[in-house]
């Protein structure tokens, strides 16, 4: 074997290591609506650096999915591809880190400070890969920890703070396997497969399930909260539209109503209470329409 | 009379005769005869190491050859009842002991329409439901088979649990690391999805014919 050959094949075998994975951005699906193609080639180039290639490929597989789908306009297919793409780069321990060091990397090494961030243990563990995660988390949660909170600092304000920072940046090439990274797979395939039933069952509800991506964002308790409002809004009014199980003829309405109501609780008291109200409306409302 | 003279000789065949073994088990091809020259190995080795009461090399090569006899048992185990299995109604028992399992609670869902497949399930027990078409699968059924061959990869429907039960998974991965290692397993899983593939066509046809056969009647 020559030397190219066998130091290709150490490369390859290497490669995660060596940070060589494939950076060729993929290409831009073809019958994008009008308008969309900057969306979407923002959204590639986000998740090139947020992840790589193969996981800016996703987007891509994911997006194809509504293109030239009938009851998806322009607007909606704009929507989808740049709240898909900020909802897959979800931020975890190893994305502030990245962030910490692009702006200390962008400023030409000129803005050197410190962020504290809070976690719970479970968040951070949560980032590693489910082999190395699952033992730790049970051991947290046998010592009563896992829900304990730590203060983090991602700091470029020293050579030190910079080096920890590289480190946690390094360790995304282990983030696809993560018990996170599952999770967060499970909810993006959730939000699409209701946007498909929506476009089923009431086409004119799509924008605002589109839109109820919002409510998922950032990280620590912000995140924890919206995520749970999210599940408790899909699983109390659109699902069970869905399944006609609940004559709510007004899911749009009925959405924008029960986020209003969404507060940083984490009992989500309000939340539940309003679901409540608009589920005893929508069957009080079907059961005078069958009545007559 | 000393004999350790004789013990070390002993020693030296055995280790010249083991390395022949090593070099032999590396170069086969698939999974049967490595696991069975591994075997060979671990015979040849325990035998080198008893004269030189060696019982490090003794216990691991133990160990070894326990694991490899287990592995080419179910490796052997699987061919036969792959072979069975084809001859018979089509079931995928014979992939159970390679599957890990998943507790499924109600409303969970196993997989979304459209989304990528990497893994075929066998469903245990409970109640499971295509979303899309509303079909129930009942207990013993496959789930996402022929996923693995087809070119998109992507699931057909949305798989949701309606009351809680098991489900065993086989990663795609994995089957085709079966497929790789084992070439009775390769040409058995084709047959067995091209099977499968006819047994849809078959059902199309019959339901087509029906169709075909209620339209007749209504126009005349």
């Amino acid at each position: 074997m020559s030397d190219d050959g066998l130091l290709s094949s150490l490369r390859y075998l290497f490669a995660d290591f060596l940070d060589e994975e494939d950076q060729t951005p993929p290409f831009l699906p073809d019958g994008l609506p009008e308008g969309a193609a900057p969306i979407v080639s923002d959204g590639i180039h986000l998740l090139m650096d947020y992840q790589g290639a193969s996981y800016a490929r996703l987007y891509v597989e994911r997006l194809t999915r509504f293109v030239g789908k009938q009851g998806i306009d322009a607007a909606t297919f704009g929507d989808i591809a740049r709240l898909m793409a900020n909802r897959m780069a979800y931020e975890d321990a190893i994305r502030i880190a990245q962030l910490k060091l692009a702006q200390y990397h962008d400023s030409g090494g000129a803005v050197r400070s410190t962020d504290i961030e809070k976690f719970r243990f479970d968040e951070l563990v949560d980032a590693l890969p489910a082999v190395a995660a699952e033992p730790v988390l049970m051991v947290l949660d046998k010592l009563g920890w896992a829900h304990r909170r730590v203060s983090i600092p991602f700091s470029t304000a020293s050579k030190w703070g910079i080096r920890r920072l590289k480190v946690e940046a390094w360790l995304r090439r282990w983030r696809m396997f993560s018990i996170r990274y599952l999770q967060e797979r499970a909810w993006v395939e959730r939000w699409l497969h209701m946007i498909n039933r929506c476009l089923d069952k009431q086409p004119q509800s799509v924008p605002a399930i589109v839109e109820s991506a919002t409510m998922v964002q950032g990280f620590g308790d912000a995140y924890r909260q919206g995520l749970a409002a999210w599940h408790a809004i899909i699983d109390g009014l659109a699902k069970p539209t869905f399944d006609d199980v609940l004559p709510l003829t007004d899911l749009a309405g009925a959405i924008e109503e029960a986020r209003a109501a969404a507060m940083p609780d984490p009992r989500q008291a309000a939340l539940k209470r309003t679901i409540a109200q608009i589920r005893a409306r929508a069957q009080g409302a079907g059961a005078n329409a069958a009545a007559g | 009379m000393d004999t350790s003279h004789l013990a070390e000789h002993a020693g030296t065949a055995g280790t010249l005769f083991a390395s022949v073994f090593v070099v032999a088990t590396l170069s086969m091809r698939t999974m049967i005869p490595l696991r069975v020259f591994a075997l060979l190995l671990n015979f040849v080795l325990i035998g080198t190491a008893i004269p030189n009461h060696n019982y490090l090399v003794i216990l691991v090569q133990t160990v070894a050859l326990f694991l490899n006899s287990y592995r080419l048992h179910q490796m052997l185990q699987l061919v036969r009842d792959v072979k069975k299995s084809v001859n018979s109604d089509l079931s995928m028992e014979w992939l159970k002991p390679f599957m890990t399992e998943r507790k499924c609670k109600a409303g969970e869902v196993l997989f979304y329409k459209d989304e990528k497949a990497d893994s075929m399930s066998y469903i245990v027990s409970g109640r499971f439901r295509l979303v899309e078409s509303g079909i129930e699968l009942p207990v013993g059924a496959i789930v996402g088979e022929l996923g693995m061959l087809s070119p998109s990869k992507v699931r057909t429907q949305t798989l949701e649990c309606v009351e809680d039960g098991l489900i065993l998974s086989v990663s795609y991965d994995q089957v085709e690391q079966l497929y790789v290692q084992n070439p009775a397993f390769g040409f058995y899983f084709l047959r067995l999805a091209s099977a499968r593939l006819f047994q849809n066509i078959g059902t199309l046809e019959q339901r087509l014919a029906q169709q075909t056969a209620l339209a007749a009647a209504k126009s005349a």
